[in-house]
């Protein structure tokens, strides 16, 4: 396990410097010129322009610019926004939000996920699971903004049921609808999945053997059905977990919630190219670390697989 | 009664005749029959599935609407009239009119167009590029494979929607549908080439392979004669289903304001500039919404019949 451990990190170097680098490539050398961003509407200072670049070592040939970015990230120091605050202060502010947001969106879709989808899958042609596999298609189908402003309007303005927006310090009840909103769609193709392996495992021998030995019907459910079923559920969430950190930009645009996602828009429009560049960076990073972690789950789910 | 402890004439031991074993049907083979092809198979399959058939209808109807728009409404998408704000349905005006006064359902029908040549397009391309990728990584294996498929991975690392928002700032001064086309694809082949690289590597190594080489074909004709035909299905699987996915995420950009231009009639477009007047006119939002699920949900439709149609390990009954 330590050695297998010791490989898929050496392994994930790869990834993280050629993501980084390619985001890094993809803000600052194409076209398009982030120190005229910074000025605005307003006539380009050629002089401050100049010691702008300087200052972020834009003057010089772009690969020794991404060494020293790193260099720097290393040290948790992405520079600064425009407007002078550190950019580790500004991500520092809103990564708690939507580490919140994605983690109850996370709960949300595990949890409905997988009750639906195995309820589903064991009684497969019910009235209910035709209803279940009707809703997780529409789900699928409809983008999440529109199911955002359909939440909005119903459970916000005509039944106000919950807040229609969240604002800047969120409480539980403020993200609860963009949380819901958010994990929709993976909730609906963790129905898909759950309903299928379920239903394909309960066919298996193995499955016919724990019956005939005499085990009670919920025994083989549990200890039979279910774990063999959420092998693949696992890797799905987990790899999950860590795109609903990016994927929140929508949701948090639509409910004004000030996260990563929201910061990250705004400052792409903005050509706020440092933050961009060092929010991308954190969240490949989240995403890789979650790859992980599903691979070292799966040993303990599924004795047959042994990391030497 | 035969007697079965002697055998029949031309035996050394005593088989049964054909016609006294229970699985007389099972064994009989009508050669006379033409030979039943996968794809034969697959389109038997197919035309027996409600899903396929409901969504086929769907999507042809789309494609009708998308290529001559003019049989459904004669109201001009692009002709607005100020005076005609938030009116509510009329004659010849089922939908209404939007906060700028233009009739939403000449919008709705005219944005199909929009909708369906950005899904269709990015597909083309991804299944193009990712399938080429795909091939020669699974394929040639070695070094080329582990350079390609690390690509892969980088590539897989970034977030689709922050990858094309970042690329397509850069060029918001292009007004062409193919800007979001190939940025969609840009971050789109990656899924394609990794199930592509899969599907070569397993076929690979399978007996046909083995004997078309013994019979001196040479690698690149086994690739492309018996290696990629082998490969196909699950191609096309992930090509249906994905490009539902192409649709949402141009209507998803285009609602951010940085895809589609303004003066393209899109859905994502319409449903963003109606989001202010949400509260007050819902409608507005709902007409493009409901078209462009409608879309979604007849491509993902069939890509489930596809799949079961060319995967008979997913069957489900």
């Amino acid at each position: 396990m330590g050695k297998y451990l010791l490989r898929r990190i050496l392994q994930m170097i790869p990834v993280v410097l050629g993501t980084t680098l390619l985001v890094y490539a993809l803000v600052f050398a194409l076209p398009g010129d982030p120190v005229k961003a910074m000025f605005g509407d307003k006539p380009v200072n050629e002089a401050v322009a100049a010691q702008i670049r300087a200052e972020y070592n834009l003057d010089k040939p772009f690969i020794v610019q991404y060494f020293l970015f790193l260099k720097n990230a290393l040290s948790l120091n992405f520079g600064e926004t425009f407007a002078g605050q550190p950019v580790i202060s500004e991500i520092g502010r809103a990564f708690p939000v939507t580490i919140k947001l994605a983690l109850m969106a996370f709960c949300f879709e595990a949890i409905f996920g997988c009750v639906f989808g195995v309820i589903s899958g064991l009684k497969k042609g019910k009235w209910y699971d035709s209803v279940i596999l009707i809703v997780s298609l529409l789900l699928i189908s409809v983008p999440t903004f529109v199911t955002g402003f359909l939440g909005q309007y119903l459970l916000g303005v005509k039944w106000r049921i919950l807040p229609v927006t969240a604002g800047s310090n969120p409480g539980f009840l403020d993200l609860l609808m963009p949380a819901m909103v958010l994990g929709s769609v993976s909730m609906a193709y963790i129905i898909r999945l759950a309903r299928s392996e379920v239903s394909s495992n309960i066919a298996q021998d193995y499955v016919r053997t724990a019956r005939a030995k005499g085990m009670t019907n919920t025994s083989v459910t549990f200890r039979h059905i279910l774990r063999n079923s959420m092998i693949p559920v696992v890797t799905y969430l987990g790899q999950d977990l860590g795109a609903l950190m990016g994927g929140a930009m929508i949701t948090e645009q639509i409910f004004n919630i000030h996260g990563v996602g929201f910061l990250t828009y705004q400052s792409i429009l903005k050509g706020e190219a440092n933050m961009v560049v060092s929010v991308v960076t954190l969240l490949t990073l989240v995403f890789v670390v979650c790859n992980l972690l599903v691979d070292m789950l799966y040993a303990a789910l599924d004795p047959r697989i042994r990391y030497a | 009664m035969t007697d079965i402890t002697k055998p029949l004439p031309g035996q050394e031991r005593y088989v049964a005749p054909l016609d006294e074993t229970p699985l007389q049907t099972v064994d009989t083979v009508d050669e006379s029959a033409p030979a039943s092809s996968m794809w034969a198979d697959a389109w038997r399959t197919l035309r027996k599935n409600p899903l396929f058939i409901i969504s086929g209808i769907l999507i042809l109807f789309i494609i009708f609407v998308a290529l001559f728009p003019g049989v459904f409404t004669k109201n001009d998408p692009n002709y607005c009239n100020l005076d005609n704000s938030l009116e509510p349905a009329a004659a010849g005006h089922p939908f209404g009119f939007d906060l700028q006064g233009c009739d939403v359902y000449a919008r709705v029908v005219y944005g199909t167009r929009t909708s369906l040549s950005v899904g269709i397009l990015t597909t083309l391309i991804v299944v193009a590029v990712g399938t080429l990728v795909g091939a020669i990584a699974g394929f040639f294996g070695g070094w080329v494979d582990a350079v390609l498929s690390r690509i892969v991975d980088i590539f897989m690392a970034i977030p689709m929607l922050l990858g094309a928002i970042v690329v397509l700032q850069m060029f918001r001064t292009i007004t062409s549908i193919w800007k979001v086309v190939l940025v969609l694809a840009l971050f789109g082949w990656v899924s394609t080439a990794r199930i592509a690289r899969g599907a070569v590597l397993s076929s690979k190594n399978l007996e046909f392979n083995t004997a078309s080489t013994a019979l001196g074909s040479t690698p690149t004709r086994n690739l492309f004669r018996h290696i990629l035909p082998n490969s196909v299905s699950p191609i096309i699987v992930i090509a249906t289903t994905s490009l539902g996915s192409y649709i949402v995420s141009e209507a998803t950009l285009s609602f951010l304001g940085i895809g589609l231009p303004t003066t393209t009639v899109s859905w994502g477009g319409d449903i963003s500039k109606a989001q202010s007047i949400l509260r007050t006119d819902p409608m507005v939002l709902f007409y493009p919404s409901v078209a462009l699920a409608i879309t979604v949900l007849a491509f993902i439709m069939m890509g489930d019949a596809v799949k079961d149609a060319l995967d008979p390990k997913s069957r489900t009954a």
